[in-house]
């Protein structure tokens, strides 16, 4: 479970297979995790809380 | 024995019998799941660390959370959690220590919360602590902002205690039926003046930090304080039963819908169905749960696997390859991206040896 503190990046991913969307959030302990764009999801809820504090989640297009 | 003549009352279908019908709200309330580990040590701040469906709200002092084998004697109990303060903290205005549980609105709404027949709750648990005095423990409806909170008092220091403690009705706000979080069942430890100032809320309102916590003793105050907790049970009614136990793997199961570990010790095939190269950069991977998990799962890797593809070669997944992730939070599909890393390798499926995926769908 992240937390919103703990985040240091965010990449936006979109699976070549079928364009579904993840995120990566790497945390300040180094640890990856994979999130789902699910609103109901905590994680990801922390995700849209660190947008809100005026951070970027990193989108090249959902290119590797 | 015949279907025919198992007593019905065993069956649990009479609320009653003292049987198990899954009267208990809480979800691990023997504190016998622990899938993150059984101690975590010089802990700060917030969030799950060891026995299932518990998180520690920490905002001051220096703490070890542990699942722990001292219990009340002669209760059937196995474990509890303890928290060991190893750094001392006053707490500021608006700072806190809480114990909580958070529980989805589909599984309250028995309770018929906002309405004229809105049922009492009773909470039951063991507790046992070398700091006495009062401590509070709060239900707080997310759902319409609201509270209730009761005091109960620790009188004798290193002891085993059973707390009862009932909640009345509430006929204003119901809970939303869905699997998003409505109810607190929270155990103040520790807070600050913001949360202490008031007069504390023994009948439901509108929430008021400063009526949430009043008389709260500082867990914090010493390095020498410990806290318990086991047996916890809320149930609806004025009373409370004998503590429900569970058979440990439907108590597991009920864990794994907010917290699953696949292949925890690193020591066999996770459960694959199906592991195949996309293309020269990708590969999947997918997976079964055991049980329904609250909603689509965050997911981390912690040690690295192999693929190991039926032509006779392998591939070494590493956790940094781990790259995106799909689920209805039964079926899932892992996907791990690196390079030409799967150069040739399209379209050839094989097993998977090996790796450690924590998915996290808590509340």
């Amino acid at each position: 479970m992240i937390n919103k503190q703990n985040i240091t990046n965010v990449l936006k991913v979109i699976d070549p297979r079928d364009s579904h969307v993840s995120y990566i959030a790497t945390t300040s302990n180094n640890e990856r995790v994979i999130v789902p764009e699910k609103t109901d999801n905590t994680d990801y809820q922390e995700i849209l809380e660190w947008v809100a504090e005026g951070n970027t989640i990193t989108d090249n297009g959902g290119g590797e | 024995m015949a279907l025919s003549t198992i007593p019905f009352s065993g069956l649990g279908a009479d609320a009653s019998n003292q049987g198990v019908n899954f009267r208990n709200l809480i979800i691990n309330g023997d504190m016998s799941i622990a899938q993150r580990g059984t101690s975590s040590s010089s802990i700060t701040s917030g969030g799950y660390y060891t026995v299932d469906r518990m998180e520690h709200a920490i905002n001051y002092g220096t703490w070890t959370l542990s699942q722990s084998t001292d219990v009340p004697t002669g209760q059937g109990f196995a474990k509890s959690a303890k928290w060991d303060c190893t750094a001392t903290g006053t707490p500021t205005a608006g700072q806190e220590l809480k114990f909580r549980q958070k529980i989805e609105g589909q599984f309250l709404q028995y309770l018929k919360k906002g309405t004229s027949n809105a049922e009492s709750m009773t909470l039951s648990f063991w507790v046992k602590s070398t700091k006495t005095g009062t401590y509070i423990v709060e239900m707080r409806d997310d759902d319409n902002n609201r509270n209730i909170c009761q005091s109960y008092t620790i009188s004798a220091s290193n002891t085993w205690e059973k707390k009862t403690l009932t909640f009345d009705g509430d006929t204003t706000g119901a809970y939303n039926n869905d699997n998003g979080q409505s109810l607190q069942c929270t155990w103040w430890l520790g807070a600050g003046t913001n949360f202490t100032s008031g007069t504390l809320a023994t009948s439901w309102e509108s929430t008021t930090n400063a009526n949430r916590a009043v008389g709260q003793v500082n867990l914090a105050d010493s390095t020498s304080n410990e806290w318990y907790i086991t047996g916890v049970q809320l149930e609806v009614g004025t009373s409370a039963s004998d503590f429900e136990f569970l058979p440990y793997d439907v108590n597991l199961r009920r864990c794994q819908r907010y917290y699953y570990i696949i292949n925890p010790n690193n020591t066999y095939y996770p459960t694959v169905y199906d592991f195949y190269a996309y293309n020269d950069s990708n590969c999947y991977a997918g997976f079964v749960f055991p049980t329904p998990m609250r909603t689509a799962p965050s997911v981390s890797m912690t040690n690295n696997a192999t693929f190991l593809y039926y032509s006779a070669q392998t591939k070494t997944i590493d956790t940094s390859m781990l790259y995106s992730w799909q689920s209805d939070g039964v079926i899932n599909y892992i996907r791990f991206y690196d390079g030409n890393a799967f150069s040739g390798q399209a379209n050839k499926s094989g097993i998977f040896e090996g790796g450690v995926f924590k998915c996290n769908a808590e509340l």
